[in-house]
């Protein structure tokens, strides 16, 4: 009797980790996120940076990233001075980018089942101190403990006040295409 | 200028010196200024192992400087060329690559150091524990809503020594 009392004990507590840790909320400090604004007559304006905060709540369906703007790192130097200056992100003012988002369809993704599934998510993108409305699909692979998510979306570079000749003379995109990447746990 | 004017203008040894001359000229600004438009389209950041180390810090307290007052702290550092000292606390893979990170333990801040392609095999021999300096550019440190906590990224890093 003991022992049977014991094994559901513990059949009880392996089964509250394992759903504390479906629950819990995932982080990485390592998320990607890279953006290109390149266009047919120029190839330089793109740029990574691979040390993006990013959290997946499956608790409350929540997305978010957070990324230091000047570590946006571009092949040319010059580039990654103009990105930075004022005219243009004025980083020093404005030194992050967040997204705060919601997956919508979250009936469409089950967190505690391994498998690759396809989420809509809807959230406020804030760069340069303006915040607008962003909706994406966004791809999660759910393997064990770790989430892996994928998104490629536009923005419009008017929405943020970012403007300059470079844009008008078609050197740089006016809606470059952003691709976010993490693996979370 | 109708073509007459312009065979006359010809004809003439004066004008077609100074039609020589800023032909010449015209070309020569023509191609100076390619060259200056190629020599920065194609310019590429210098490998971080050799230049020159603006700061040398140990990894707690310079944490602990953003920790103190961030702007003063990114007004001293940003964009300038730090070689850290530290105790390598994670690893994370980053797409292909890998960022190493020193934490604080007590307050959770970290820095966290993105490498230069070049050098992405010394980060990769890096393990948890590890007694290292990593030289790299500072971009800033700043507060995370996210984690709560301060966080100071670097990028084009290279290790210094291990």
């Amino acid at each position: 009797m003991k022992i049977k009392m014991k094994r559901t004990i513990l059949s009880l507590m392996i089964v509250t980790i394992s759903m504390m840790g479906f629950a819990q909320k995932k982080t990485t400090t390592s998320a990607t996120i890279a953006f290109d604004a390149s266009t047919a007559i120029d190839n330089l304006p793109k740029a990574e940076n691979k040390t993006a905060i990013a959290a997946i709540d499956p608790a409350k369906n929540t997305i978010q990233f957070e990324a230091a703007i000047k570590n946006f790192a571009f092949a040319n130097p010059r580039i990654q001075e103009h990105f930075n200056q004022k005219g243009w992100m004025n980083s020093d003012e404005f030194p992050k980018a967040t997204f705060n988002g919601i997956i919508t369809n979250s009936s469409a993704v089950n967190f505690k089942k391994d498998g690759t599934y396809t989420v809509a998510v809807e959230g406020d993108l804030t760069i340069k101190g303006k915040t607008q409305k962003v909706n994406t699909a966004a791809t999660i692979v759910v393997v064990g403990n770790t989430l892996k998510t994928s998104a490629t979306f536009s923005v419009k570079l008017a929405d943020f006040d970012i403007d300059g000749s470079p844009v008008s003379a078609g050197k740089v995109s006016r809606e470059p295409k952003i691709t976010v990447s993490a693996e979370l746990n | 200028m109708n073509q007459i004017d312009l065979y006359v203008m010809l004809k003439d040894p004066k004008s077609k010196k100074i039609l020589k001359w800023l032909l010449i000229s015209g070309s020569s600004l023509l191609l100076i200024g390619i060259a200056v438009y190629f020599y920065y389209a194609t310019r590429t950041h210098e490998d971080t192992a050799g230049l020159k180390v603006d700061y040398t810090v140990e990894a707690i307290p310079f944490i602990k400087e953003f920790e103190k007052d961030y702007k003063v702290a990114n007004k001293k550092y940003a964009e300038k060329i730090i070689a850290v000292k530290g105790i390598v606390t994670a690893t994370e893979p980053a797409d292909t690559t890998m960022n190493i990170k020193m934490s604080d333990s007590t307050s959770g801040s970290y820095l966290i150091f993105a490498f230069q392609d070049q050098h992405m095999s010394e980060a990769k021999k890096l393990k948890p524990g590890d007694n290292v300096v990593i030289k790299g550019s500072c971009s800033d440190g700043i507060y995370s809503e996210i984690l709560g906590i301060y966080f100071i990224s670097f990028k084009r890093s290279t290790v210094e020594n291990n």
